[in-house]
């Protein structure tokens, strides 16, 4: 079936089976290996990308689903202004160990910080709640989000 | 102290770092386990199912394999698949590969296995409890100085259960496998900690059928905790046989409900504690422990586990009079293996229960009681090796002040009087022996390589890898801080068997105390030898010299001597110490342990790089809170955990405040970090819950089922 949709900006359009995992036709289909496959039931949030700008789980959506809609991926959400952001406060705090839960972090944050985007450290946990990490106690992904949070309110 | 960012930080997360499953190759095909679904039983017939085309499908079994049928470990019985009875359900029986993963998942499911199911031990309380499933070994620790019992004496006897714990490491374990006919060579790519470990796996496994076996470590290792120490191996033998079949790469990813299922877990542990204390001196004058792990089908490296187990299970304690008895236990689950640790938070969480126990019927303070017992400098460890330091002691003193315990401990005795929720606070001391236990790091010899090229570029050759924990910014650091070099002229280079020489296992917290300090002390040497003050001037000045190639191997204090028969000696140059206090929230209506805050202070010795070291104690302090609370893998009446839906790890909402401080850090030396923060936190929980409700849970985790049962019979016992 011709399954069209916007890819990280791009219009694309793939002939595909309806029920392909969405998180198999991004990284088989197109090569996007940023988002990872950890449990393959929606538990773990390492394949999280955006669709029409809410995070989801890719492994428990299929490719019908991205039917004319929008999708972002972490390789496109690190090429918009606040995913460099992100980037650079989780550099700077220091919250990556392994880094296989990341790109499904830096979507949920992304997320956060379009939609809500305050300091407010309740309101980032619930926020990133479906993603785990097991390495880093997760002390350090919330002081890269409030430093971002912080930055983008100062505009810095 | 530095905090020097990690090199590989902006590609991972912009999900360009390629892990295991990011690898492509020209016609690589999937492989897939077809595994065994009974727990204990002899295989009658195996029935493939019609409607595929069974010409397609690469199969491989026991008949198949050129070299043996035994994953090398420290015990040699673990095989890599059935050969006639399977011991534990998720057991190999066949490797299959095809081009299309889809149809051989749907080939998979549909073939029919028949057995002759035998009797099997599951549960692994019932496992340790049986002494008939000793597996035969006993090590014992043996210092008792037959001074008779004073009628004085308290005698406090009690069993102490801990659960499996999965690692959960994100990324699930994988391996690619590919064969050239023509070199006669297996090339494997792999999500591992320990190449060398994984070569000699498929060297085992494909015998004089290939003559050379070359191991490179993936550039991106999700995580492995000490899960991808040696299941790599079996996978990758398995592997290596399907592409040696095939003729093609072939890759296997296990799914996650796969990856649970089938490889190691954390030991379960039985640890049965007797101790004597002086009523007058509060001293603990006597310890006997019985300490069981349920090792599972197989040996394999469990008694290296247990070897740690016993050396810690005496806790921070100076007992004068002490034997300590190791033992394995079979039963028919798959192999438990290495994790954090390694059978040292078994150890604590017992002696750190039994410890608040005594001081209960003392009537004494918990952190009183620890002062008096507490070992000092001129004390011994049951092996005889005298305590020459009272950092473990210091690191007691700071949390508690840090915390502000004492103040806490009244607020919330006077808070639980009026309130059915509870709070709880909560001790526990720890410590962790760095490197291999004993004689290991003598007998491994581990090397290392480094060479300098013409533009000043250093490379290092470690086969230690990067698994999340900083490793290659750490090593890389401890080499160029010691000569002032800039930190973009040093890289370590990706692991690979072939170029790298064996520098020995990521594990046992040795890869900076071992390997870094080797590095410090090579970049010293080669700065002295040269006799430079700047490396890029003088290579500039001496081109002719470059490239230069330079091989160290380390070579232990002399003066650490440990007979491994008789546990008698110095087990551990260094040990790092902890101690942790947990502040906790009861809810009378869920029975659910909320944690509120951890405070933790270590000392591990010179910290080369803060940063990178509070990651690790944070990650670290919430597995050992996470497996105080939530994390076990079998129920009775249920069975093993499938998943991360019904395993349950700590989500961000789960989660306390954790504070880490390190203290002593003028030392020159820099200790082993890695596993030391799993060691404390599940017990200071325990004593939490204790102080909270006032029953005492010896069997962990605290789940909120444990609480409602002791509190039903405290109540009853108390009408």
């Amino acid at each position: 079936m011709e399954i069209k949709f916007k890819l990280n900006r791009k219009d694309v359009v793939i002939d595909v089976d309806p029920m392909k995992r969405l998180l198999d036709v991004l990284r088989e289909d197109f090569h996007l290996m940023g988002s990872k496959e950890g449990c393959g039931e929606g538990e773990c949030g390492a394949c999280t990308v955006l669709l029409d700008n809410k995070p989801i789980t890719s492994c428990t959506a299929n490719a019908i689903h991205a039917n004319g809609k929008e999708i972002l991926t972490a390789e496109g959400i690190s090429e918009e202004p606040e995913g460099k952001l992100l980037i650079k406060c989780f550099d700077e705090a220091n919250a990556v160990q392994c880094g296989f839960c990341f790109p499904g972090f830096l979507v949920s944050s992304y997320s956060y910080l379009q939609n809500d985007g305050e300091k407010n450290l309740d309101k980032i946990k619930t926020a990133l709640s479906g993603n785990i990490c097991r390495c880093t106690g997760y002390q350090k992904i919330f002081e890269g989000v409030m430093m971002a949070c912080d930055e983008k309110e100062n505009g810095e | 102290m530095k905090s020097i960012k990690k090199f590989d930080a902006v590609p991972k997360l912009n999900g360009t770092w390629r892990y295991l499953d990011d690898y492509q190759y020209e016609g690589m095909i999937h492989g897939q386990f077809l595994l065994s679904d009974v727990h204990h039983g002899k295989i009658k017939e195996i029935i493939f199912p019609d409607g595929f085309k069974l010409e397609d499908f690469t199969i491989v079994s026991v008949s198949d394999i050129p070299g043996t049928n035994i994953v090398p470990e420290p015990v040699n019985d673990q095989p890599f698949m059935v050969d006639d009875e399977v011991m534990h359900k998720g057991q190999v029986i066949l490797g299959i590969a095809h081009p299309d993963k889809k149809l051989l998942n749907e080939f998979i499911k549909n073939i029919k296995v028949n057995y002759e199911e035998l009797p099997a031990v599951i549960d692994p309380k019932k496992c340790l409890d049986d002494e008939t499933n000793h597996f035969g070994r006993t090590d014992i620790i043996d210092h008792r100085t037959n001074a008779p019992i004073d009628p004085n004496w308290i005698k406090h006897h009690n069993v102490y259960y801990t659960p499996h714990q999965e690692q959960a490491y994100l990324e699930p374990q994988g391996t690619i496998a590919i064969y050239s006919q023509e070199k006669k060579e297996m090339f494997v790519r792999v999500t591992a900690q320990c190449p060398f470990y994984v070569k000699s796996g498929v060297e085992n496994m494909m015998g004089n059928a290939v003559d050379n076996v070359v191991v490179e470590s993936t550039e991106g290792l999700g995580g492995a905790f000490g899960g991808k120490e040696d299941f790599p191996s079996l996978l990758s033998g398995i592997a290596a046989l399907l592409s040696y079949k095939a003729h093609k790469p072939v890759k296997i990813v296990l799914e996650r409900n796969e990856d649970i299922a089938i490889t190691t877990k954390r030991h379960p542990g039985r640890i049965e504690i007797t101790t004597y204390t002086d009523k007058e001196t509060k001293r603990i004058k006597k310890l006997d422990i019985d300490y069981r792990l349920d090792a599972g089908a197989y040996q394999t490296c469990s008694t290296v586990v247990m070897s740690r187990g016993i050396l810690h299970a005496c806790g921070g304690y100076d007992i004068p009079d002490t034997y300590i008895k190791g033992r394995m236990f079979r039963s028919n689950t798959p192999v438990n293996g290495a994790f954090r640790g390694f059978g040292a938070p078994q150890a604590f969480a017992a002696i750190e229960a039994h410890i608040d126990r005594i001081a209960k019927d003392l009537e004494m303070d918990p952190y009183e009681f620890r002062k008096v017992n507490i070992f000092r400098k001129g004390a011994e460890f049951p092996t005889t090796q005298p305590v020459v330091e009272n950092n473990l002691e210091d690191c007691l003193d700071r949390v508690i002040e840090k915390s502000d315990y004492f103040k806490k401990v009244e607020e919330y005795k006077e808070w639980n009087e009026t309130h059915a929720d509870k709070k709880g606070i909560g001790i526990a001391i720890a410590y962790h022996g760095g490197g291999f236990t004993g004689n290991g790091e003598k007998n491994m010899k581990p090397k290392i390589r480094v060479t300098i090229d013409k533009d000043a570029m250093v490379k290092i050759y470690v086969s230690s890898t990067d698994m999340g924990q900083g490793a290659h910014t750490t090593l890389a650091q401890m080499f160029y801080e010691a000569i002032d070099h800039p930190r973009e002229k040093c890289w370590v280079m990706l692991p690979n068997t072939d170029k790298t020489p064996d520098s020995g296992p990521t594990a046992a917290s040795r890869t900076i105390y071992i390997i870094g300090n080797l590095l410090a002390k090579t970049a010293r040497k080669i700065k002295h030898e040269l006799g430079f003050d700047n490396l890029e001037e003088y290579v500039k000045n001496h081109q002719d010299q470059f490239p230069k190639e330079y091989f160290e191997t380390f070579i232990p204090d002399s003066s650490v001597v440990f007979d491994d028969e008789k546990y008698v000696g110095i087990a551990y140059k260094d040990y790092s110490w902890i101690t942790t206090v947990n502040e906790i929230y009861w809810h009378a209506d869920t029975y659910q342990v909320e944690l509120i805050k951890s405070w933790n202070v270590l000392d591990i010795g010179k910290v080369v790089n803060e940063k990178i070291a509070v990651g690790q104690v944070e990650g670290g302090v919430l597995q050992g809170l996470a497996y105080g609370t939530s994390e076990y893998m079998y129920k009775p009446n249920f069975g093993r955990m499938k998943g991360f839906t019904d395993y349950t790890l700590p989500t961000t909402l789960d989660i306390p405040e954790i504070d880490v401080e390190f203290i002593h850090t003028d030392n020159p030396t820099a200790k082993g970090l890695g596993e030391v923060p799993m060691n404390s936190p599940a017990p200071a929980i325990r004593n939490a819950v204790h102080f909270a409700t006032g029953v005492m849970i010896d069997e962990y985790p605290m789940i909120p089922e444990r609480i409602f049962t002791a509190l039903q019979a405290k109540n009853k016992a108390d009408v």
